[in-house]
């Protein structure tokens, strides 16, 4: 048990607290690159010996970025420009801004002249992610990456080193998709927040060690029967479930996470990388591999059947819909596994965050009804 | 056995204390909510109009914005469910409610036995809320019980932005300014905030009864353009701004027994 919570507390403890790690990383005169969100090729990063830190915001007030962004821009972009122009990521050799919604393009082009001092690696995804072409012209764009950061590194990243990277990544998505179900089983345990800071925590940690920390905890929580839940379960669907004290008030009222379909959580590991000779195709090929996600062209939709079997083989009690304020790509899926949820009975709850609103009250009404509400059903 | 409900809204603090799950003791309103005195007040007032003390209460919930900040409670649970569960007493064919508050609205949808079946609130922004009327009702300088006779003598209704209070308000300055009679500019003020819940009701899906609680539905002209807007008939709470009291009162005692 002291073992189980020795571990909880160190993952816990990066996930808070991301620069003692970038600390030490410093110390070993280890390079770092910022990698936005939402899907950046990491591998091409760990393969050049450098260390991929994950930027997702953070929860803060806007002083800086409002030169750049309108009020209607998502938090997420938001705080990230807010801490790059304060000087919080200035320790990074770069950061790869993907172009995946009209936010994140403004993004990139505004971290270029607001944040000159942390060097700006576009990535632009193609859209027909299904087409060969797509493949080989992701591929491309890759190897243009790969050379700003032999470039930054001042050596060159060979295909093994790629394919060693894409083994330890896979390797880690293995593990996170077994913590992700175990967890289900011990949500006294694992509450939502823990769930939530053991998958954080690899952002800021090398994924060797990340993954050999989350297999040790997986262990340590076999090594006691399943616990029996009193509350209810659910799923969380969305790009985020921050800032923190939001998890939190799951916990309050007896909700815990039965899985998840959030960008910054399960979408990053559920798919594998595709091995092969080419590494660089293998990575280009995996964003076609990818399903489920409002970033993704999908004109079948298929996240909503998606989130109704993921509820139901999860036995979930219903589905959070955590849409991050001001993201349309979310906003458009909505309505369609709204209506998908519906039909199969299965309760919604529509949460808008925001990460630099101070006050929650009204979140914690809309969680405390919908806990009710799921509680009361009869 | 005696059950008290303590609903603490933004503008005001109501409680309903009820013998047996069924015969209302006391109610009280007093007009000041969340972070004020008025919760305690209004508290101590209703059970000492009937000779009570806290100690003859046997179980209190607290409900509304401010429920975890009433130490006097057993209990806290949602406005929202309590509404429901208030509602349900009293109109028990309910399949709808609207519940206007001082800082927001909520649609909700009743299932079996008065349970929430979904629900839906409003955003951050004031626009379709009490608290819009109250600022409107300022800038037209007249109590906002009057608002809807002003509204019922419209000749020419106007139309204004229902999306943001702020914005709103210079749109009456601007209209008021350019000569525009002020029971037309209620009249828009009336439609604009049944436009925006209107909105969030049908997001749920309108199902007859429909009923509407919290103090804006003592505004008939909002009842009668809702009704309107929504094509069917719309009732008012006959508890109005205690329903959710009494839901709280009502699952106080169902809890305790």
């Amino acid at each position: 048990m002291t073992q189980l919570k020795d571990l909880l507390s160190v993952l816990e403890n990066v996930a808070n607290n991301p620069a003692q790690v970038i600390n030490k990383c410093l110390e070993e005169k280890r390079l770092m690159i910022g990698c936005a969100p939402e899907y950046c090729p990491e591998e091409i990063v760990y393969a050049a010996g450098m260390l991929p830190v994950g930027l997702w915001g953070g929860s803060t007030s806007i002083k800086n970025a409002n030169l750049y962004f309108p009020a209607f821009a998502c938090s997420l972009v938001q705080t990230t420009l807010e801490l790059g122009m304060r000087g919080v990521y200035d320790r990074l050799a770069g950061i790869i801004v993907p172009a995946h919604c009209d936010h994140l393009k403004c993004f990139g082009q505004d971290w270029k002249v607001a944040v000159p001092q942390v060097r700006f690696i576009p990535l632009a995804h193609p859209i027909n992610r299904k087409l060969e072409a797509a493949v080989e012209y992701l591929k491309s764009e890759y190897f243009r990456i790969k050379s700003v950061l032999e470039e930054i590194g001042g050596k060159p990243i060979s295909d093994q080193a790629l394919s060693e990277a894409i083994e330890i990544y896979n390797d880690h998505r293995k593990t996170l998709r077994e913590f992700t179900t175990i967890a289900r089983d011990y949500c006294t345990t694992i509450t939502p927040s823990l769930r939530h800071n053991v998958i954080k925590s690899g952002y800021f940690m090398d994924k060797l060690e990340h993954t050999q920390l989350v297999n040790s905890l997986i262990r340590e929580l076999k090594k006691a029967p399943p616990e029996e839940w009193q509350g209810k379960k659910v799923i969380l669907t969305g790009i985020m479930a921050e800032p923190n004290e939001i998890l939190d008030m799951f916990e309050d009222y007896g909700l815990a996470v039965a899985a998840d379909d959030l960008a910054q959580e399960s979408r990053q590991f559920r798919t594998d990388v595709p091995q092969g000779k080419d590494p660089l195709e293998g990575l280009a090929r995996y964003w076609s591999c990818m399903e489920g996600c409002s970033l993704l062209y999908d004109p079948q939709k298929n996240r909503r059947f998606m989130l109704k079997t993921m509820a139901e083989e999860s036995r979930a009690d219903g589905v959070v819909a955590c849409i991050m304020k001001f993201c349309e790509m979310e906003e458009f899926d909505y309505p369609i596994y709204k209506k998908t949820l519906e039909e199969a009975k299965i309760p919604l709850l529509y949460l808008e965050l925001d990460l630099v609103t101070p006050s929650l009250e009204q979140v914690r009404t809309r969680i405390q009804s919908f806990a009710e509400m799921i509680s009361r059903k009869r | 056995m005696i059950t008290a409900g303590v609903d603490i809204g933004s503008t005001s603090s109501k409680v309903v204390v009820l013998e047996e799950g069924e015969k209302i003791l006391s109610k009280v309103i007093i007009p000041v909510g969340a972070g004020s005195s008025g919760p305690a007040r209004a508290f101590e007032q209703s059970i000492r109009e009937v000779n009570l003390s806290r100690e003859d209460i046997k179980r209190v919930i607290a409900t509304g914005y401010g429920r975890n900040t009433f130490t006097g409670a057993d209990q806290q649970i949602t406005e929202i469910t309590c509404h429901a569960r208030g509602v349900y007493e009293l109109v028990p064919g309910v399949k709808t409610i609207i519940d206007i508050g001082g800082q927001d609205a909520k649609a909700i949808g009743i299932g079996k036995g008065g349970t929430v079946s979904n629900f839906i609130m409003n955003d951050k922004c004031a626009a379709g809320t009490g608290r819009f009327l109250e600022v409107m009702s300022r800038i037209l300088e007249i109590n906002i019980e009057d608002l809807a006779d002003l509204a019922a003598s419209a000749k020419n209704e106007i139309s204004i932005s229902n999306t943001c209070t702020v914005f709103a308000e210079s749109e009456v300055i601007s209209q008021l300014s350019t000569g525009t009679a002020r029971e037309d500019v209620a009249a828009g003020i009336v439609q604009s905030v049944v436009g925006r819940v209107a909105g969030l009701v049908k997001r749920i899906g309108v199902q007859s009864e429909v009923v509407m609680t919290g103090g804006v539905c003592l505004n008939w002209m909002i009842i009668k353009v809702m009704e309107k807007e929504l094509d069917v008939p719309v009732i008012a709470s006959p508890m109005a701004q205690l329903t959710g009291a009494l839901g709280a009162a009502l699952l106080a005692f169902e809890s305790a027994s």
